[in-house]
């Protein structure tokens, strides 16, 4: 029935991730209630987080590290590939409300 | 749903060897799922580009959230998170054959998402109550953004736990999860008070309710280790969402005390 | 278990299994057809009635009475949204896409046949809910088919904006919930239903644009709901996304610190690769058409599916080129312009070889292979005037204009609407098991081709001369009114081109009924679709899956017996 049968399939690696997400949500948490940097600095730092967070969540509980390599990159490529853009062309105007005062 | 594949002779069996191998080496479903995950992913990526757009725009952005909703905001994460650790493990039940633990698994999945649901439905309610609506909000009058971004987002993400728990009940009980969740749908409505938002907001349940009714009428069918892969696909995708909400509408605008 | 698999490889019985709820592609197919068939006709008529209007502004018209302002803006809305999503994205992909392409790569039908069923009559739901904003009180929304705030987000901004643009928005969500039900099935069946011997390079050149507008139709209707959704909550929860604190009627409306650049971005984020959306499958028709009717291999096959998967990839990235004139960072529209002339390399790519295909061909001028020229012709005259419009210094003067309605009406309006005609004709004797009668077709080809430049060209000099789009009445502004001699000629020249419509429709019904009947392959054509009988049986290939042998298009290859070999002849030896 389980056609991914040549990896390893212990069940001990998803108590891990589990675990590191678990940690990886309590340091951001502590950054977030501690204010640790300031707003910019802070985003871009709980942004990373959870990138890795759901990098974990991607490759391990929904399995697609375990996929062919063909569907891993097509489709990773794709989604984040509309997310780079829609960031480096969408935020450029927000920020030009602000320094233009359109409001 | 994941149910409607291709039903013909052929597939059905198994006599793979007339096609050629399938380009991404997995079962038509699990490449649906995925299919629709990347496009939902987009869904919502729009909406927090539209988040992270009027935040940028309003410097001023309010800064509510002081200890107690962050703590509720963690046990939250915390149950999503354990939730799909248990949707791992029905999985692994699914393909050993263990219908006993599948059961016993999906259970705890669903018994998490609710309780994420409950708890994110008192803190909506708290928000209401000390003031907030999608269009103003009682800490930064200027910012009417605050409001409106934060019931769309958790609104929508709310909306997709819903259908996970129902999509696993039905993958789990089957005809026997209709009753139970109609029975929710009525205790929601007549225990709630009026004045809630989820007084109305339950009905979200009925229309489930009317959907899965249809699905199990049309195919009725005893989902198999590949539909409960499927939809655990469908769950950590909810979870994964959440992960970055959390920080970006919570960890964002916690309060300096 | 083995009931459902006996009661999906026979046909169903019984009328409404069989042609209403059917979960057979070809049936889905063509009542996608006919779906769009319905939707071209109402959105052609209210075309009918803008240049009627814009000629003789006081006239009073049957059925309409006469034109106001309001009402010319509301046609002009339905217009493009009915003509852009239930026409051209409709009867391409869903139309021919779901009867073609799974026979095309030897599937005995889709991958998700129930989704598939579902998918059209979601689309359906949405065509009745776009209709229906015609019969509300205030009537349909005044908006344009773009629906930019602060005047789609705001209900007192003017007459349709009521109800009417909720449920226009409304169908639109709709629309696209049903185009990602279509799409990720496309996809998969594509992925994982090709028979033996099909590989990716052995599909033909309409399969591949099948797939890639799929693809690209499952990345943008996503953030199309999105955006829907939260200009739903504008206007009926009173939340500030896209509207900043704005005055309407001397009343300050309860907004504040919205931004209209963000429903911009995000729906051009969508829009653009819509554009892609309706000419892809247009480029895959002509293709397979021109090489068929040429007696000659496609020109390039690899370039031509570089080519769209390029134009596929690129087309993500130039939203931005609707949007210079709106306030967007300078920067950015610099970088927005740089990927647009980028694209330019692809089709000029695809139309060389298209020429190439037909060069020194034994061409067999039928109606099909007519309609295919007109698509190369059609997408040079119309893309030419691209590169013009991707340069913000440029555009400042033409944006707005009707050189651009010009521009986007002859190359994904009339381009994509000949690729369906070319379609229509290639394909009917396969779908119907008649033969459509070729003198008509002639006729009509002929008619719409000059009509449509006689239309649309005359609107590149009425933008350059400043003649600016979306008024309702030219006649009383006094430069503009001496414009007016171009208008008439293209309203003349639309009556005409309209009216040569119903030679196409009688023949179609005719054709259907009374037409000589109609061989298997009488197109003398490779692909998989031809090796069936005609019309296809319920599973297309009774119950065997075809193996395929040989490329696509393997006409005139020299020492073969035939000048073609069909996709599933033997493998032959090399030529003595």
């Amino acid at each position: 029935m389980h056609d991914a049968a040549t990896h390893d399939d212990s069940k001990g690696q998803y108590f891990w991730v589990w675990g590191a997400l678990l940690v990886l949500t309590a340091v951001e948490v502590w950054l977030g209630y501690k204010q640790v940097f300031q707003p910019v600095a802070m985003l871009e730092v709980l942004l990373g987080l959870s990138v890795i967070k759901s990098a974990l969540i991607i490759a391990y509980f929904m399995h697609l590290k375990f996929e062919s390599a063909i569907m891993r990159w097509t489709l990773t490529i794709s989604v984040v590939a509309c997310f780079v853009i829609m960031y480096l062309f969408f935020f450029p105007d927000a920020g030009r409300i602000l320094r233009l005062g359109v409001k | 749903m994941a149910d409607a594949t291709l039903q013909h002779d052929s597939v059905q069996h198994g006599i793979r060897g007339e096609f050629e191998a399938p380009l991404f080496g997995a079962y038509s479903k699990k490449v649906g799922m995925w299919l629709f995950l990347a496009s939902d992913s987009l869904t919502f990526g729009a909406l927090l580009v539209a988040f992270s757009y009027n935040r940028i725009s309003n410097p001023a952005w309010p800064t509510p959230f002081a200890k107690e909703s962050i703590i509720n905001s963690t046990i939250m994460t915390a149950c999503l998170l354990s939730s799909s650790l248990t949707m791992v493990m029905a999985v692994f039940a699914a393909q050993r054959g263990d219908k006993l633990w599948l059961r016993n698994w999906l259970f705890a999945t669903m018994g998490f998402g609710t309780a994420f649901i409950v708890l994110h439905g008192m803190e909506w309610s708290k928000l209401i109550g000390e003031g907030m609506t999608p269009f103003k909000n009682p800490w930064v009058p200027t910012v009417p953004q605050f409001g409106g971004t934060f019931f769309t987002l958790t609104g929508m993400h709310m909306l997709h736990v819903t259908v996970g728990v129902i999509y696993l009940g039905v993958i789990a009980l089957r005809k026997m999860f209709l009753p139970i969740l109609g029975a929710l749908w009525l205790a929601g409505y007549f225990l709630i008070p009026a004045s809630n938002v989820f007084h109305y907001g339950v009905h979200a349940l009925l229309i489930g309710l009317i959907v899965s009714a249809v699905i199990l009428f049309l195919k009725p069918k005893v989902y198999d280790a590949h539909d409960v892969e499927v939809a655990g696909l469908y769950w950590h995708f909810v979870d994964l969402v959440w992960m970055f909400i959390f920080p970006l509408v919570y960890l964002m605008s916690t309060k300096i005390v | 278990m083995a009931t459902t698999a006996t009661l999906h490889s026979h046909a169903p019985q019984g009328f409404i299994r069989k042609y209403i709820f059917s979960l057979d592609h070809k049936v889905i197919g063509l009542q996608y057809f006919f779906l769009a068939l319905t939707a071209v006709w109402v959105g052609m008529f209210l075309s009918l009635l803008m240049r009627i209007h814009l000629v003789w502004p006081t006239a009073s018209l049957p059925l309409v009475g006469e034109i106001k302002p309001e009402m010319y803006l509301s046609l002009l809305t339905m217009h493009g949204t009915i003509m852009v999503f239930f026409v051209l994205t409709t009867a391409p992909q869903g139309g021919f896409g779901n009867y073609v392409l799974p026979i095309q790569i030897g599937a005995p039908d889709m991958a998700f046949p129930v989704l598939n069923m579902l998918s059209f009559w979601t689309t359906f739901v949405g065509f009745v809910v776009i209709l229906a904003a015609f019969f509300v009180s205030g009537g349909a929304p005044l908006h344009g088919w773009t629906g930019y705030p602060p005047l789609s987000a705001v209900q007192s901004a003017g007459p349709g904006e009521g109800l009417g643009a909720d449920l226009w928005i409304t169908s639109i969500a709709i629309f696209c919930a049903a185009s990602l039900m279509g799409a990720l099935n496309f996809i998969t069946t594509t992925l994982d239903l090709r028979a033996k011997g099909m590989t990716l390079m052995r599909m033909p050149l309409t399969v591949w644009s099948w797939f890639i507008t799929a693809i690209l139709g499952l990345l943008a209707f996503g953030v199309l709901l999105s955006a829907g959704i939260l200009l739903l909550m504008d206007r009926n929860l009173g939340t500030s996304f896209y509207v900043p604190l704005i005055v309407v009627n001397g009343q300050i409306m309860g907004h504040k610190g919205g931004s209209p650049l963000l429903w911009q971005h995000l729906f051009w984020f969508f829009g653009h690769p819509e554009v892609y959306i309706a000419i892809l499958p247009g480029m895959g028709v002509t293709s397979q058409v021109l090489s068929t009717f040429s007696r000659k291999p496609i020109f390039g096959y690899k370039a031509m599916v570089y080519a769209m998967l390029s134009i596929g990839f690129l087309g993500f990235m130039v939203w931005g080129h609707h949007m210079f004139m709106s306030g967007m960072s300078p920067y950015s529209a610099f970088a927005f312009s740089l990927l647009t002339m980028c694209i330019g390399v692809p089709s000029a790519i695809k139309t060389f070889n298209w020429l190439g295909t037909m060069w020194k061909g034994r061409i067999r001028f039928y109606t099909p292979m007519l309609f295919a020229i007109g698509f190369v012709s059609l997408f040079v005259s119309g893309g030419l005037s691209g590169p013009f419009l991707a340069q913000p210094v440029l555009d400042i003067q033409l944006h707005d204009t009707y050189f651009v309605v010009g521009h986007f009406h002859l190359i994904m309006g009339v381009a994509a609407i000949f690729g369906i005609f070319a379609a229509t004709y290639y394909w009917f004797p396969k779908m119907f098991g008649r033969m459509m009668n070729e003198s008509w077709g002639k006729a009509h080809f002929w008619l719409t081709f000059i009509g449509t430049y006689a239309i649309f060209m005359p609107m590149h000099y009425l933008g350059m001369a400043g003649g600016t789009r979306r008024y309702s009445q030219y006649t009383e502004v006094a430069y503009l009114q001496r414009l007016m001699p171009i208008h008439t000629f293209m309203t003349y020249a639309a009556i005409i081109t309209i009216a040569s419509q119903f030679i196409f429709v009688i023949n179609l019904f005719w054709s259907m009924f009374k037409g000589p009947k109609a061989s298997d392959n009488p197109w003398e054509s490779t692909t998989l679709e031809w090796t069936t009988a005609t019309p296809p049986p319920h599973d297309n290939f009774g119950g065997r899956t075809p193996v395929v042998k040989h490329g696509p298009y393997e006409y005139g290859v020299p020492g073969a017996a035939k000048d073609f070999i069909m996709q599933t002849d033997p493998a032959t030896t090399p030529a003595h």
